[in-house]
């Protein structure tokens, strides 16, 4: 069977809808890529051709993504990145001041705390509550999505313009640590890290939630 | 437009807004991930691709056109044509027995099909009236990125045989879609 009876426009509309459906193997996928961008009227058949296929993209599912963003806006936007951890920190935390919420257990709990902070996201619903009770320290996620299988979450404290030091990785959705000599102002900061934490002892990436402690 | 929220929060990216950048990643990340890791077949390379995915939304946003179609269409066209490129660029094609199982899925299921869009129910008639193995090795392709010798081996036809048997079932898809 040959192709003598395709005229030279259902050719290119084949080769169009070919590309678009993703039948071509790699040479004459990487001529197609070619050939759209220096051929408006090849372009204008491969954009017919997604919308004329678009019916199909219902049978894509929906699929959780992990806490990616942070990644993103680093990728993209690297010279907050390059502020330097601190300072893009001291940024997020001006945030973060503003929305923290002091939460009072004065009344539930027997033994008072005497610090709290809330952890906040930017751009994610990630959440957490710290609350220092007797240098002991609960951390409860309080909304927002667990790490996924490769990656970690990891707590930092930072005391001033100290280096972040870390708690350890968050495995749980409420963990308590002991942690004395805690003081109002100093912020706590959950990061995305390889599985099982930072590699380098210094987070990786810019904090997914931070939040400064205060008296309560 | 103003059924169309996605292609408000593209506008919105195109003019460099982040607060509008990030509304769209959070109501179309999971979409797109759904995408990305059906053709890609692994977890971790389609999380790499989502990030790849929404650089080049950032960079693009402005040469979306709401008149020519949904935003969400833009998004997805943008991350099948990223997820394909990978695939093809892959040394050797390890992921072809993860594509096959893909493939030999029930492929659109009963519900889906009850709660499709009027698009949906027209190009799911429009495949109707093809053959039903070539309407299948199309499908297979879109959804998962089976390239010619994916299929011809799947099929276990010729891969000229596949290729011509394609080309004119694209025709005939086109002529249907827009009759």
């Amino acid at each position: 069977m040959s192709e003598a009876d395709f005229t030279p426009e259902e050719a290119d509309d084949a080769l169009a809808g070919e590309y678009v459906t993703g039948l071509l193997d790699r040479d004459a996928w990487n001529d197609a890529e070619s050939r759209l961008r220096r051929d408006p009227l090849f372009a204008a058949r491969v954009a017919d051709w997604e919308q004329r296929l678009s019916g199909l993209n219902d049978d894509y599912a929906e699929v959780p993504v992990p806490e990616l963003w942070p990644r993103i806006e680093s990728r993209l936007f690297p010279r907050a990145a390059k502020r330097g951890w601190l300072s893009s920190l001291w940024a997020w935390g001006a945030a973060g001041t503003a929305a923290v919420a002091v939460v009072a257990y004065l009344a539930l709990s027997p033994a008072q705390p005497s610090l709290t902070a809330t952890l906040v996201a930017v751009g994610s619903t990630l959440k957490y509550e710290a609350v220092i009770t007797q240098d002991k320290l609960t951390l409860t996620r309080v909304s927002g999505n667990p790490a996924d299988a490769q990656h970690s979450l990891e707590l930092w404290i930072i005391a001033g313009d100290n280096p972040p030091v870390s708690l350890g990785v968050i495995a749980g959705d409420r963990e308590t640590i002991s942690l004395p000599g805690v003081e109002p102002g100093q912020l706590l900061a959950v990061t995305l890290e390889p599985l099982g934490g930072s590699p380098t002892g210094k987070p990786t990436l810019p904090p997914l939630a931070i939040g400064k402690l205060d008296s309560v | 437009m103003t059924d169309d929220p996605i292609a408000i929060l593209i506008h919105g990216t195109a003019t460099q807004d982040r607060a509008a950048f990030r509304d769209l990643y959070s109501a179309s990340s999971a979409k797109l991930m759904g995408v990305l890791l059906r053709i890609l077949g692994e977890r971790a390379e389609a999380e790499d691709a989502l990030q790849e995915v929404y650089t080049r939304v950032w960079l693009k946003a402005g040469r979306f056109d709401a008149s020519k179609g949904r935003g969400m269409t833009w998004l997805i066209a943008l991350s099948r044509n990223l997820a394909i490129d990978r695939l093809r660029q892959r040394p050797d094609h390890v992921n072809d027995d993860d594509a096959m199982a893909a493939v030999s899925d029930p492929a659109p299921r009963a519900e889906t099909r009850l709660i499709a869009t009027g698009e949906a129910r027209r190009i799911n008639d429009c495949f109707a009236t093809l053959e039903p193995d070539r309407a299948e090795a199309l499908r297979g392709a879109y959804l998962t990125g089976l390239s010619y010798s994916d299929l011809a081996t799947k099929f276990d036809v010729p891969l000229n045989t596949m290729r011509t048997w394609l080309r004119r079932s694209l025709l005939r898809l086109k002529e249907c879609m827009t009759s």
